[in-house]
C-alpha cells in the first residue's frame, strides 16, 4: 500500500510518515502542493494524506486539480483549520475524510485504515456478517446464530458502523460523527455507554466476544 | 499636522460661497446701475428731442430766418440746460453757441469748454443731435450730461466697492468658519491619537449644543465605550485562558516529574501515558472550544441554515442520553411533540442541547431527574426546556454562567472546561434563540425560545 503525503511542516510530515511506515504503509513526501500535485498525477497511490495549507499550490487546489484530471485516489485532509466550513469546502473539492490538528496517531491510522478499505464497502450490501452476528440493514433486524437481538435505533446504527468497519480499529471520534453527527467532544461518556448497552445484548449471554476495547485508540469489532 | 484654514472644507464651501453671493450681488448692482441711468439718458434724449421737433415747427412756420431768430434767443436764455446750433450748409454757425463743428443726426457725447458759462464750467460735457433741414442746413439741441456721467462714475465705484465688500466679507467668514471647525475637528482629532496611542478612558468632548459634531463625538463615545468592554472582556478572557490552562499544564508537569524519578513497571507507565495524554486532551478541549465560540461569534454564518427537524433532534438527544445519565445515577425523560421546525445549523443545535443536557447531568447529584420539554409551538415560536430538580442556581449567578471560564462554587471540582454554556450562548445568539434560566423549584429551568419561524 503506497501512501503520499503532501505537508510541508516537517515534524507533522515525519511524525505521519514514520507512524505509517512502522504500520506497514510505503510512504513517500512532498512538500508542497505543486511537487505533490506532479507526483500524484499518475493515480499510483492508494492514498493521499494532503495538509490544507501548503506553498506554492494549497491543499485545496491541489485535490481539485487531481479530481478534475480523473485521478479519484482516495484524499485524507490534515488541517489545523477545525471549522466546519473548512471542513465542508474540504469534502467538496474531492476529500474523503477530514483531520483537524492536533490528533492522535491511533486517530490517523484508524481513519486511513477505513478509507484503504472504501471501494470493497462501497458495493450494496444488504445483510452484514461478523462471525454468528448478522444485521439485516433491509429489515432492520439482528441476529446471533438463530437468537434475534433487538437493539435501539442508535445501537444498530453503531453496531452497523462497527460492522461494516469490522477487523478495523474505529476511534470514539469517528463513532461519534459517524454514529451520532456531534463534530464535538461531549463531556459524558455517550460512546462507552452505548458501547457497553451494546455488549450487552451482543456479546453477554453469548460464548464469544466480538466488540473489543482496544487501548488508547477505540473499538474493533473482530472474531475472537 | 499644522491647522490650516485654507485648506479646510468649510473655508472651500465658504469661498463658493462668497464667488456665488458676489456674482448675484454683482448682477443685482448692475442691474440698479442700468437701469438708473438708463431710464435718466432715455429722460433726457427724449427733452432734447422735444426741443428739437419745437424749433422744427418754428422753422416749419417762419423759416430759415425765424428759426435763427428763436436759436438766438434761446441760446442767450440765462440758466438754459439746453445749447443750441444752426449750421449752414458750409458748415459755418449762424447761429447758437455750441463750440463744435463735427455735429451730426446721431446721438454725439462732446467734451469741452462751454462757450456759455466763459470756463466757469469748464469740463462741461454735452449730449445732443441734430436734424437736417432742407438746402443742407443742420439744427442741433444738446443738453449738459455732465450730472449724469458724474452720477455713472460714482454708481460704479459704489458697485465695485460693495462687490470687494461682499467677497471680502465672504472669504473672511469662511476662513472663520473652516478655523472654528477645523478646530473641533482637530480637537477630536488630538483625542484620536491618544486612544490610538492606547488611552481608551479618553472620550471626545460634547458641548451639549447638540449639533452635528456633539452628534458625532456621541456616536463616537458610544462606540468607544463599547470597544473599551469588549477590549475589558478580551483581557479578561485571556487571563482567564492563561490562568485556566496554567492549572492542567502544571499539573502534568507535575505527573511528568514524577514519573521521572520513579521505577515503574511498563504498565505503570502506560497508566501514567495514558493520564497525561488525558490531560493534554483537556487542554486541547478547552482551546478547541476557544476557537469555535470565536468563529461562530465572527463567523455569523447563517449560510449553513437548514429546515431542522427541531422534534426529532430531540427524540434523538434524549435517545442517546438517556442511558448516559441512568449510568450516572439520574434519569432522563422527553416530551416532545412532534413535526416541530426550525431554521438553524442542525450540528450547532445539537451542539447547543448537548451542552445543556450535560450541563444538567453533570452538575446535580445523583438521583436527579433531567427533563426535556417541547411542548406545541405558540405562534411566538417553539421554546425548548431543559431542566432539572437538582441544587439550581442563584439567581444572582444566573447571568454570570454564561460568561466564559465561569464557573460556580459548587461545581469547581467537577472537570469541564468552564466553556460549555458560553458556548451555549453565542449559537443560541447565532439563532436569534432568547435563553432564560428560571427557578425550577427546586432546580434550574432552561428556557430557549426560537424565533418566530415565518421571521428567521
Amino acid at each position: 500500500m503506497k501512501i503520499l503525503i503532501i505537508e510541508d511542516d516537517e515534524k507533522t510530515a515525519g511524525y505521519v510518515a514514520n507512524g505509517l511506515r512502522e504500520a506497514g504503509y510505503t510512504i513517500d513526501r512532498a512538500g508542497d502542493g505543486k511537487e505533490g500535485l506532479y507526483l500524484a498525477a499518475d493515480g499510483g497511490y492508494d492514498l493521499l494524506v494532503v495538509d490544507r495549507m501548503l506553498p506554492v499550490m494549497d491543499g485545496l487546489a491541489v485535490v481539485r486539480a487531481l479530481r478534475g484530471s480523473g485521478v479519484h485516489t482516495p484524499v485524507l485532509f490534515l488541517t489545523a483549520l477545525s471549522g466546519i466550513d473548512e471542513r465542508v469546502s474540504g469534502l467538496d473539492a474531492g476529500g474523503d475524510d477530514y483531520l483537524t490538528k492536533p490528533f492522535s496517531f491511533a486517530e490517523l491510522e484508524a481513519r486511513v485504515r477505513a478509507l484503504l478499505r472504501r471501494p470493497a464497502a462501497a458495493v450494496q450490501q444488504t445483510v452484514l456478517r461478523v462471525a454468528d452476528l448478522e444485521l439485516d440493514l433491509v429489515k432492520r433486524t439482528v441476529a446471533r446464530g438463530d437468537q434475534p437481538i433487538s437493539l435501539q435505533p442508535r445501537e444498530f446504527r453503531l453496531l452497523e458502523y462497527l460492522m461494516r468497519h469490522a477487523g478495523e480499529v474505529v476511534t470514539r471520534t469517528m463513532l461519534l460523527e459517524q454514529v451520532w453527527d456531534f463534530h464535538f467532544d461531549p463531556q459524558t461518556n455517550v460512546v462507552e455507554t452505548h458501547i457497553s448497552r451494546l455488549r450487552t445484548k451482543v456479546d453477554k449471554p453469548f460464548q464469544s466476544t466480538l466488540i473489543h476495547t482496544v487501548r488508547g485508540a477505540g473499538y474493533c469489532l473482530r472474531e475472537a | 499636522m499644522r491647522l490650516n484654514a485654507f485648506r479646510t472644507t468649510s473655508f472651500r464651501l465658504a469661498a463658493l460661497y462668497a464667488f456665488f453671493f458676489g456674482l448675484s450681488t454683482t448682477a443685482l448692482l448692475l442691474l440698479v446701475y442700468w437701469y438708473t441711468l438708463g431710464q435718466m439718458e432715455q429722460d433726457l434724449e427724449r427733452s432734447v428731442s422735444a426741443r428739437l421737433t419745437q424749433l422744427h415747427g418754428v422753422y416749419d412756420s417762419g423759416g430759415l430766418e425765424a428759426l435763427k431768430k428763436s436759436v438766438t434767443q434761446e441760446s442767450s436764455q440765462p440758466g438754459s440746460r439746453f445749447r443750441y446750433a444752426l449750421i449752414d450748409p458750409r458748415g459755418l454757425r449762424v447761429a447758437g453757441q455750441v463750440p463744435y463743428s463735427d455735429l451730426g443726426e446721431e446721438w454725439q457725447e462732446l467734451e469741452g469748454e462751454d462757450e456759455e458759462s466763459g470756463g466757469e464750467n469748464e469740463d462741461a460735457i454735452l449730449g445732443g443731435h441734430g436734424v437736417r433741414l432742407p438746402g443742407g442746413w443742420l439744427l442741433w439741441v444738446g443738453r449738459d450730461v455732465e450730472t449724469l456721467h458724474e452720477l455713472r462714475e460714482r454708481l460704479a465705484g459704489a458697485v465695485s466697492a460693495a462687490m470687494a465688500v461682499t467677497i471680502a466679507l465672504a472669504l473672511g467668514a469662511g476662513v472663520f468658519m473652516g478655523w472654528q471647525v477645523s478646530r473641533r475637528v482637530e480637537a477630536m482629532n488630538r483625542t484620536a491619537r491618544s486612544i490610538m496611542a492606547g488611552d481608551l478612558t479618553r472620550r471626545l468632548a460634547v458641548r451639549g449644543t447638540g449639533d452635528e459634531f456633539d452628534r458625532l463625538a456621541e456616536q463616537f463615545n458610544a462606540m468607544l465605550e463599547r470597544i473599551q468592554a469588549l477590549m475589558e472582556n478580551l483581557r479578561q478572557v485571556s487571563s482567564n485562558i492563561a490562568h485556566d490552562l496554567r492549572t492542567p499544564l502544571a499539573h502534568l508537569r507535575h505527573r511528568l516529574e514524577e514519573l521521572r524519578g520513579r521505577t515503574l513497571t511498563t504498565v505503570q507507565y502506560q497508566d501514567a501515558v495514558d493520564q497525561a495524554i488525558g490531560e493534554t486532551d483537556t487542554i486541547l478541549a478547552t482551546f478547541e472550544a476557544l476557537l469555535r465560540i470565536a468563529q461562530i461569534e465572527s463567523g455569523r454564518r447563517r449560510t449553513a441554515f437548514t429546515r431542522v427537524d427541531l422534534s426529532a433532534l430531540l427524540e434523538e438527544l434524549a435517545e442517546t442520553y438517556a442511558p448516559v445519565a441512568e449510568d450516572m445515577g439520574h434519569k432522563l425523560s422527553a416530551e416532545v411533540s412532534a413535526g416541530v421546525h426550525v431554521q438553524g445549523d442542525r450540528r450547532l443545535l445539537t451542539q447547543m442541547l448537548v451542552n445543556l443536557i450535560e450541563n444538567a447531568l453533570r452538575h446535580t447529584p445523583a438521583g436527579t431527574r433531567v427533563e426535556m420539554r417541547l411542548p406545541e409551538p405558540a405562534q411566538s415560536g417553539a421554546l425548548v426546556t431543559v431542566s432539572d430538580n437538582g441544587p439550581g442556581v442563584p439567581e444572582q449567578e444566573r447571568d454570570k454562567i454564561f460568561r466564559r471560564f465561569y464557573r460556580l462554587d459548587a461545581s469547581r471540582t467537577t472537570p469541564g472546561s468552564g466553556l460549555g454554556l458560553s458556548l451555549v450562548a453565542v449559537i443560541a445568539e447565532l439563532h436569534d434563540v432568547t435563553i432564560t434560566l428560571k427557578d425550577n423549584r427546586p432546580g434550574l429551568r432552561v428556557d430557549l425560545q426560537f424565533p418566530p419561524q415565518g421571521a428567521a
